[in-house]
C-alpha cells in the first residue's frame, strides 16, 4: 500500500432526534493511500452524506481520530476554532467536494466558476480554460449553469476540482441526477482524471457497478469497520 | 326632567374636568376649590321638607340642579292649537349656601351653569332653540323678588303681586311675547311639595301652578299670530340625580274639560319603572297618586318615540287615551327629547303637554 | 382509476391548493401579516391625514380672523359690557387674553357663551374642544391667573350686523394673525397626494409577498393541471383565498391602523374620544367601511391583478426583450419628468408625479443591477466578481420590496424637506410680518398723523425705538391684458425703515428701500408677480384714489397669507383720495418701553385705551398650533418607511434563504463561516445602500415638484426649496441598518445545514 493520505480511527458520530441518540457512524476506521480511490456504499439514510462531511470538517465527529496529509484531528483535542481554520485551509486547498447538484455558482459562468475555485486555492487561472476543454465543455466556458446540461454542469464540476490541485476528491453522488449514458461517460473521466493527477478519490454512491471501479469498498450499510 | 340635569352634568363634568387640567399649574387655586366643595355640601330634599314662598320661585344655589318649566296649549285667532314650551335649568358645578353671597361677575366665576328652551309646535311644525350661560356673570340667573328668570334676552318676570308675568324668547327666525295670568295657588306635589322620584326615597322638590291664563303673540317667519290659552308652571329642584338604571322619563300634565287637571310621571327603568302623579280634582285638595292608583301603557310608537297613551286612574273614574299630533316634536339640542302637546280622548277630554326623555338615540 | 384524480379535484381543490400553506405555513403568516401590517399603515395614515387636516382646520379657526365688539368710546370693554349686549341679544363670546407674570400667553374664553356660534344644534367646532390650558382655557380660571396685562375681547359671529348693536358698541375685525388659510391648504393637498403614495407602497409589498408565495407553489399548479382541473378553477380559487385571507387580516387590520393613529395621535384626541362618545378629533369622520374595502380593493389588485394583466399579455403577445421594457420605463421616467417640468395644471403634474415613479420603479432594479454588472466587469478578484453578479440576481429578485423602500425612502425625503420647509418659511415670514414687538391701531376717528409726528419726535431721543405707520386700503391695477383691471390690496407703510428693510425679498432691483422710500417705486407680492407675470423694472399701472399712477416695481416680496395680489408703497405718496380702510402703527418701542408710549399716544388720540397687540406672543400661538400637525406628518411618513424596511427585511431573508446551499458551498469550498458571513454583509449592504442612494434624486425630485410645481399651480406662490443633508445620511444610515439586520440573520442561517437543491431552477435560489 502507498504512503496513507487519510487514516480515520475510531469515528463516531450520532444525531440527537427527540430524546433519542441515533448513531450515523459507529467506530469506524480505515486507511486511504495516496491516489487511491474508495467506494463509500449503502442506503440512505446509512450516513454516506455524514461521513463525506466529517472527512472535509463541515461536520465535526463525536469520537475518533483523522489524520489527513499527516494533520491530525482529534475530538476534543484542540479547541475547535482552530479546528475549523485548519480544516478550511485544507478545503480551500487540498481537498475537493464534489455534490449530486448546485456545484457552481450560479451568477458566475462556467469558467468563471473553475477561476473563481481556483484563485480561492491559491492555484493559476491560466489553466482553467484548459480544464473545461479537457472535460469536452470548452465551447460553453461563456455560458451559465443554467444554460448547459446537467452532464454538463457536472463535467465543470469536476474542472473546479480538478483546477484546484486537490489531494483528496469527496464525491457525493456526482452522477445521481444525471441519466446512465451520461453518468457513465462523467465517471469514466472522474476515474481517468484521479488516474492521472494522482489524487486519493472518496466517491460516495449507491451505484454497484460505480463502485466497482474503486481499488476499495466500503459498506456503510452494515456499519462495520473495515 | 331630571335628564336633563344628568345631561347637563355631563356637559360640566366635561368642562369642570377641563378647568381641573388648567388648574394643575395652579395648585393652590385648586386647593381652594376643593375645600369649598367640602365646607358647603349639596342639600338633598327629603321627606319633610317645606316649601317657602316667595323664597322658593327664586334658585336654590345649593341644590345641584333645578328648573323652571312651563308648557302651554294654545290658540290662534283662528282657532288653531299652538303648543309652546319655555324652560331654563340651572346646574351647579360647586354648591353655595343661600346665606353666602355671590361670587363677583367680573371674576368670570363658574359656580353654576344655565340653559334655557325655547319651543313652539304649530300646524306639525316645531321650532326650537336653545342658549347657554354661566351663572353669576349677569346674563343669566333668576330672582324669587321680584320673580325674573333670565338668560340672555329670553326673559320671565312677575309684577309685584306675582299674579302677572311677561314672557319673551325667540329662536332663528321666531319669537313670542306673553302675558300670562296667575290663578290660584301653586299646588305642591307629592308630600308637601316633596316629589319621590324612586322607591328608595330619592326626590326632589316639586309645585306647579296650573291655572295660567296666557294671550300673546307668537311670530312664526313674520307671520304674526295672536294666541291665547292656557298653561302650566312647574318649579323643581333636587340634587340627586337618576338612580343609575333609571333610563328616562315619561312626564305629562294634562287639564281636561272637566276642570279636573292631572300630573302624571313614570321613570323607566331596567327593571321596572316609578310611577306617581297627582290628581287636581276641579274642586278641592290634591291627591298625591301612588304607583298603585295609576296605570299607564304606551299604545304606539312614532319613530321610537311612544305618541300613543293609554292612561287610567280608577278612583277617579278616568280611563283616558292620549295623542300627540302628526310631527316631529324632538327638541334637538345638545340633549335631544320630545315636548309635545297631547289631546286628551276617552272619559275625559282635554288637553296637555308630554314630555319623553331618553327616546331619542 | 381515470375518474380518481378528477373525482379528487372537483371534491378538495381548495384543500390541494390549501395543502401548500399546510406545508409552508410561515408563508401564510407573512402573507397575513404584511396585509395586516399594510391595512394598519394606510389606515393610520390615512387617520392621521385627516387627523391632520383636522388639527389645521382647527387652528386656523383658532387664529382666523373674526368680528369684534368695541365701544365706540375707545374704553376697554368689561364683564358689564358681555351682559349688556348679550341681554339684547347679541351673541358675543369673551376672549380673555392673559399675559401671566411667568410663561406664555394665554387665552381665556367661555364655551358656554361661545355656544350661539355654533350652528342651531353644535357648538363651534373651533371651541368644542376642552380647555386643556394651551392656549385656551376657562374664563375663569384666566381671570385668576396673576398677570402682567389681560385684555378683554368680545368676540361676535360673521352674522352680527351693525344694526344689531345697541348703542355705543360697534364692529371691528380681530384676528390673531395673519390668515394662515391658504399655507394650511397647500400643506394639505400635499398631505393627500402622500396617502396616495404610501397606498401604492403598500401595493407593492403586499405584491411581493403574494409573489413570493406564487412561485413557490408554481409546482402544485403544473400538478392540478396535469390531474385535468383548468388554470381557470384555480384562478378562481386563487381569488377567493386571497378575498377570504383579505377578509380576514383587513379588518384586525384597520383596527390596528386606528389604534395607533389614535396612539400617535396623543393625548389631545384621545382625550375627546373619550369625554364624548364620538371620535371628533382622531380621524374624524372615518369609518370602518371605507378603509376596509380600500384595502381589500388593494389585496386583490396587488396580488391578483398581475393574472389577468397576464392572460391579457399572452394574448396580445406582449412579451418584449428585456431591452424595450427598460426602453420603455426611460422613455416614461423622461416623459414625466419634462411633463412635470411643463405641465399648465395640477393634474398633468399627479399624472407626471405617477410617470416618473413608475419609471423610477421600473428602472431602480435594472439600475443597479446593470451597475452591478458592469462593477463585475471590471473586478479582478473573484470574490468581488462574485459578490457583484450576486448583488444583480438580488437587486431583480428583490425589485418589489425594493421599489417599495426607494419610493418611502423617496417620500420620506420629500415629506421631511416639505414639513421642514413649511415650518421654517411660515415661520419666517410670520417673523417678517411681526416684525415689531407691537402693533397698535388707530381708534375710530382719531388722527394717525399726530401720532407720527410724535413718534418722529421720539426717534432722534429714544434709542431702539423703531417704527412705521401702515395704512390699508384697495387700489386697481390698469393696462394688463386683463379686460377686467384686477383689485389689489396696498399696505402702505411710512417710513420705510428698518422694520420693513428686514423683509426678505424674492427678487429686488438696486436701491430698492431707497426708492421705496421716496415714492419712486412699489414693491409687489408673488402672486400678483406670477398672475399678471411682472418682474422687476416693470412698470405697474394702478388707480389709486382718484389718480392714475405708473410706478417701476422694484422688488418682489413672497406673501403666504392671502391668494391676492398685493402692493408695499410708501404711506407718503398716498393722495388724500385714498380710501383708508384701516390704520395702525408697527412699533418696537426701545429702551423707555411700551407702557411710556402707550400713555403717550392715548393722550395724543384722547382715548382711555388701545387696541394693541403683542406681536412676540401672536406668533408664538400661531405657530404652536402647526407643531401637532408637522410632527403627525413626520410619524406617518416614518411608519411607512418602517414597513418598507420591514418588508425588505423579511424578503431579503427569504431570499438569501433559498439561496443559503450556494453561500454554504463558500464554507465547502474552504472559506470559513466568518469570511462568508462578511460577504453576506457587504452584499446587503450594497444593495440597501444602493437604493438608498438611487431613492435620493427621487426624493429630490418630488420635493421640488411638490413646492415648485404643484404649489405654484395651485396658490400661485413658490416655497423656497430647501435640502437637508444631514437626513439624508440619517435615512442612509437606516438603509444600512436594514442592510446589517439581513446580514444578521443569514449568518445565523449559515451556521444551520443547507439543504441542496434538487435544480438550479429560479424556484431553489439558482437564478443568476
Amino acid at each position: 500500500m502507498a504512503e496513507s493520505l487519510l487514516a480515520v480511527r475510531g469515528l463516531s458520530k450520532h444525531f440527537v432526534s427527540g430524546n433519542e441518540t441515533v448513531p450515523v457512524i459507529e467506530k469506524l476506521s480505515f486507511t486511504l493511500g495516496q491516489g487511491q480511490s474508495l467506494a463509500l456504499t449503502g442506503r440512505s439514510g446509512s450516513g454516506k452524506s455524514t461521513l463525506l462531511n466529517l472527512l472535509c470538517g463541515l461536520e465535526l465527529a463525536d469520537a475518533g481520530t483523522i489524520v489527513l496529509q499527516g494533520q491530525v484531528f482529534e475530538t476534543g483535542a484542540k479547541i475547535a476554532r482552530q479546528k475549523a481554520m485548519k480544516w478550511s485551509s485544507l478545503r480551500r486547498q487540498q481537498i475537493g467536494v464534489v455534490f449530486q447538484e448546485a456545484n457552481l455558482m450560479p451568477a458566475l459562468t462556467l469558467l468563471e466558476n473553475v477561476q473563481f475555485r481556483a484563485q480561492l486555492a491559491g492555484r493559476s487561472t491560466a489553466s482553467s480554460q484548459d480544464w473545461l476543454t479537457r472535460l469536452d465543455i470548452g465551447a460553453l466556458a461563456q455560458r451559465y449553469p443554467d444554460q448547459v446540461s446537467g452532464g454538463q454542469r457536472q463535467r465543470a464540476a469536476l474542472a473546479m476540482v480538478f483546477a484546484m490541485e486537490p489531494a483528496l476528491i469527496l464525491a457525493d453522488e456526482p452522477t445521481g441526477s444525471l441519466d446512465r449514458h451520461t453518468a457513465d461517460e462523467v465517471t469514466q473521466v472522474l476515474f481517468d482524471l484521479q488516474a492521472r493527477y494522482g489524487c486519493g478519490l472518496i466517491l460516495a454512491t449507491h451505484d454497484a457497478e460505480l463502485a466497482a471501479g474503486c481499488q476499495q469498498h466500503l459498506d456503510l450499510g452494515h456499519l462495520s469497520s473495515l | 326632567m331630571i335628564r336633563h340635569g344628568m345631561l347637563l352634568l355631563t356637559l360640566f363634568v366635561f368642562l369642570g374636568c377641563s378647568s381641573d387640567n388648567s388648574d394643575e399649574g395652579f395648585a393652590g387655586l385648586a386647593g381652594v376649590e376643593q375645600s369649598v366643595r367640602l365646607d358647603t355640601p349639596y342639600l338633598q330634599p327629603g321627606s319633610g321638607d317645606q316649601l317657602n314662598f316667595p323664597e322658593d320661585f327664586g334658585p336654590h344655589p345649593q341644590h345641584r340642579i333645578e328648573w323652571w318649566y312651563l308648557t302651554a296649549n294654545l290658540e290662534t285667532t283662528k282657532g288653531e292649537p299652538l303648543g309652546l314650551q319655555w324652560t331654563q335649568f340651572r346646574q351647579a358645578l360647586q354648591p353655595r349656601a343661600v346665606s353666602e353671597s355671590a361670587p363677583a361677575a367680573t371674576d368670570w366665576p363658574l359656580q353654576a351653569a344655565w340653559m334655557a328652551h325655547a319651543a313652539v309646535s304649530w300646524k306639525g311644525q316645531h321650532y326650537f332653540a336653545e342658549k347657554l350661560a354661566r351663572g353669576d356673570v349677569g346674563n343669566a340667573g333668576a330672582t324669587a323678588a321680584p320673580f325674573q328668570v333670565w338668560l340672555d334676552n329670553w326673559l320671565l318676570s312677575g309684577n309685584e303681586a306675582n299674579d302677572r308675568w311677561q314672557l319673551q324668547a325667540a329662536g332663528d327666525g321666531w319669537n313670542y311675547d306673553l302675558t300670562l295670568t296667575i290663578e290660584g295657588e301653586p299646588v305642591a306635589h307629592g308630600e308637601a311639595g316633596f316629589s319621590a322620584k324612586s322607591a328608595s326615597g330619592e326626590g326632589s322638590m316639586y309645585f306647579s301652578l296650573v291655572d295660567i291664563a296666557i294671550a300673546g303673540e307668537v311670530t312664526l317667519g313674520g307671520e304674526v299670530l295672536e294666541v291665547r290659552g292656557k298653561g302650566w308652571f312647574d318649579r323643581e329642584w333636587s340634587s340627586q340625580l337618576l338612580k343609575t338604571g333609571q333610563k328616562g322619563w315619561d312626564w305629562f300634565a294634562l287639564h281636561l274639560n272637566s276642570g279636573d287637571k292631572l300630573m302624571a310621571f313614570r321613570l323607566r327603568d331596567e327593571s321596572g319603572s316609578f310611577l306617581s302623579g297627582t290628581w287636581l280634582p276641579a274642586k278641592g285638595a290634591p291627591v298625591p297618586l301612588g304607583a298603585d292608583e295609576l296605570n299607564l301603557k304606551e299604545l304606539e310608537r312614532r319613530e321610537g318615540v311612544p305618541v300613543r297613551w293609554q292612561l287610567s286612574v280608577p278612583d277617579y273614574h278616568l280611563a283616558i287615551e292620549l295623542s300627540a299630533p302628526p310631527g316631529d316634536y324632538l327638541n334637538s339640542g345638545l340633549y335631544p327629547y320630545w315636548e309635545s302637546p297631547v289631546s286628551v280622548s276617552g272619559s275625559h277630554q282635554g288637553e296637555g303637554y308630554m314630555e319623553l326623555t331618553g327616546y331619542a338615540d | 382509476m381515470k375518474g380518481l384524480p378528477s373525482l379528487l379535484a372537483s371534491f378538495s381543490l381548495p384543500g390541494a391548493l390549501f395543502s401548500h400553506y399546510r406545508r409552508h405555513p410561515l408563508q401564510l403568516l407573512a402573507l397575513a401579516v404584511m396585509i395586516v401590517l399594510a391595512t394598519m399603515l394606510w389606515t393610520g395614515v390615512n387617520h392621521l391625514t385627516s387627523q391632520a387636516r383636522a388639527s389645521l382646520n382647527q387652528s386656523e379657526q383658532a387664529v382666523a380672523e373674526r368680528q369684534q365688539v368695541v365701544r365706540d368710546d375707545g374704553q376697554m370693554l368689561a364683564v358689564d359690557d358681555f351682559v349688556a349686549l348679550r341681554l339684547v341679544g347679541v351673541c358675543v363670546m369673551p376672549w380673555l387674553e392673559v399675559t401671566p407674570e411667568t410663561g406664555n400667553r394665554l387665552v381665556g374664553i367661555d364655551p358656554l357663551a361661545a355656544y350661539c356660534f355654533g350652528s342651531r344644534n353644535r357648538p363651534s367646532p373651533a371651541l368644542d374642544q376642552p380647555l386643556n390650558g394651551k392656549p385656551f382655557l376657562d374664563m375663569g380660571v384666566a381671570t385668576a391667573i396673576k398677570s402682567r396685562d389681560s385684555r378683554l375681547y368680545l368676540l361676535t359671529p360673521d352674522t352680527t350686523q351693525t344694526a344689531d348693536l345697541p348703542g355705543g358698541y360697534q364692529l371691528t375685525s380681530f384676528s390673531t394673525s395673519p390668515d394662515t388659510g391658504e399655507l394650511g391648504d397647500s400643506f394639505l393637498l400635499n398631505l393627500e397626494a402622500l396617502g396616495i403614495l404610501v397606498l401604492l407602497i403598500t401595493a407593492l409589498l403586499l405584491r411581493s409577498v403574494y409573489l413570493l408565495g406564487l412561485v413557490q407553489r408554481r409546482d402544485s399548479f403544473a400538478l392540478l393541471h396535469r390531474f385535468g382541473v383548468s388554470p381557470d378553477r384555480v384562478q378562481r380559487w386563487l381569488v377567493f383565498e386571497i378575498l377570504a385571507l383579505a377578509l380576514m387580516c383587513v379588518v384586525p387590520g384597520v383596527g390596528l391602523g386606528r389604534w395607533l393613529a389614535a396612539g400617535l395621535g396623543g393625548g389631545f384626541g384621545q382625550a375627546l374620544d373619550g369625554l364624548f362618545d364620538i371620535p371628533l378629533y382622531a380621524g374624524q369622520g372615518q369609518g370602518w367601511a371605507m378603509p376596509v374595502l380600500v384595502m381589500l380593493a388593494v389585496v386583490v389588485i396587488a396580488c391578483l391583478g398581475d393574472l389577468l394583466l397576464l392572460r391579457f399579455r399572452e394574448r396580445l403577445s406582449l412579451i418584449l426583450p428585456k431591452t424595450v421594457y427598460s426602453g420603455l420605463a426611460a422613455l416614461l421616467l423622461v416623459a414625466g419628468l419634462a411633463m412635470a417640468w411643463l405641465a399648465p395644471s395640477l393634474p398633468w403634474v399627479f399624472i407626471a408625479v405617477a410617470l416618473v415613479f413608475a419609471g423610477a420603479g421600473w428602472l431602480a432594479p435594472y439600475a443597479v443591477a446593470r451597475i452591478a454588472r458592469w462593477c463585475a466587469g471590471r473586478s479582478t478578484k473573484p470574490l468581488a466578481l462574485w459578490r457583484y453578479r450576486e448583488l444583480a440576481v438580488l437587486a431583480r429578485r428583490l425589485t418589489l420590496p425594493l421599489v417599495a423602500l426607494q419610493f418611502a425612502l423617496a417620500m420620506v425625503l420629500a415629506v421631511q424637506a416639505l414639513v421642514t420647509t413649511f415650518e421654517d418659511t411660515f415661520d419666517r415670514w410670520l417673523g417678517q410680518r411681526l416684525e415689531a414687538a407691537y402693533y397698535i391701531e388707530v381708534p375710530a376717528g382719531a388722527d394717525g398723523r399726530q401720532a407720527a409726528e410724535w413718534l418722529t419726535r421720539q426717534q432722534t431721543n429714544t434709542p431702539g425705538l423703531q417704527w412705521h405707520r401702515v395704512m390699508r386700503g384697495q387700489a386697481q391695477v390698469t393696462g394688463t391684458d386683463n379686460a377686467n383691471n384686477p383689485q389689489v390690496d396696498v399696505f402702505a407703510v411710512a417710513p420705510v425703515g428698518a422694520l420693513i428693510r428686514s423683509w426678505s425679498l424674492l427678487e429686488a432691483a438696486d436701491q430698492h428701500w431707497e426708492a421705496l422710500d421716496s415714492g419712486s417705486g412699489v414693491m409687489i407680492n408673488e402672486q400678483l408677480a406670477r398672475r399678471q407675470n411682472l418682474s422687476v423694472g416693470n412698470n405697474l399701472k394702478l388707480r389709486l384714489g382718484n389718480q392714475q399712477r405708473v410706478m417701476p416695481i422694484q422688488g418682489i416680496y413672497p406673501d403666504y397669507g392671502r391668494p391676492v395680489g398685493e402692493i408695499l408703497l410708501s404711506a407718503e405718496t398716498l393722495p388724500d383720495s385714498f380710501n383708508v380702510r384701516f390704520e395702525s402703527f408697527s412699533v418696537t418701542p426701545g429702551k423707555p418701553g411700551i407702557a411710556q408710549m402707550t400713555d403717550a399716544l392715548q393722550g395724543i388720540w384722547q382715548v382711555e385705551a388701545l387696541s394693541m397687540r403683542d406681536n412676540g406672543t401672536i406668533r408664538e400661538l400661531a405657530t404652536s398650533v402647526f407643531d401637532q400637525t408637522f410632527a403627525l406628518t413626520r410619524a406617518m411618513t416614518l411608519l411607512t418607511l418602517i414597513l418598507a424596511a420591514a418588508a425588505l427585511l423579511m424578503m431579503g431573508w427569504v431570499f438569501f434563504s433559498t439561496r443559503a446551499w450556494y453561500f454554504r458551498l463558500l464554507v465547502a469550498w474552504g472559506m470559513s463561516q466568518r469570511q462568508v458571513a462578511g460577504q453576506l454583509l457587504r452584499l446587503a449592504l450594497l444593495l440597501t445602500g444602493g437604493i438608498a442612494v438611487l431613492a435620493l434624486p427621487l426624493g429630490i425630485w418630488l420635493t421640488w415638484v411638490l413646492v415648485h410645481r404643484i404649489n405654484p399651480l395651485a396658490f400661485g406662490w413658490t416655497l423656497p426649496m430647501a435640502v437637508y443633508p444631514a437626513f439624508w445620511f440619517e435615512l442612509g444610515m437606516l438603509s444600512l441598518a436594514v442592510g446589517l439586520s439581513i446580514a444578521a440573520l443569514m449568518r445565523r442561517q449559515l451556521g444551520r445545514p443547507a439543504v441542496a437543491p434538487v435544480s438550479a431552477s429560479a424556484l431553489t435560489g439558482g437564478e443568476r
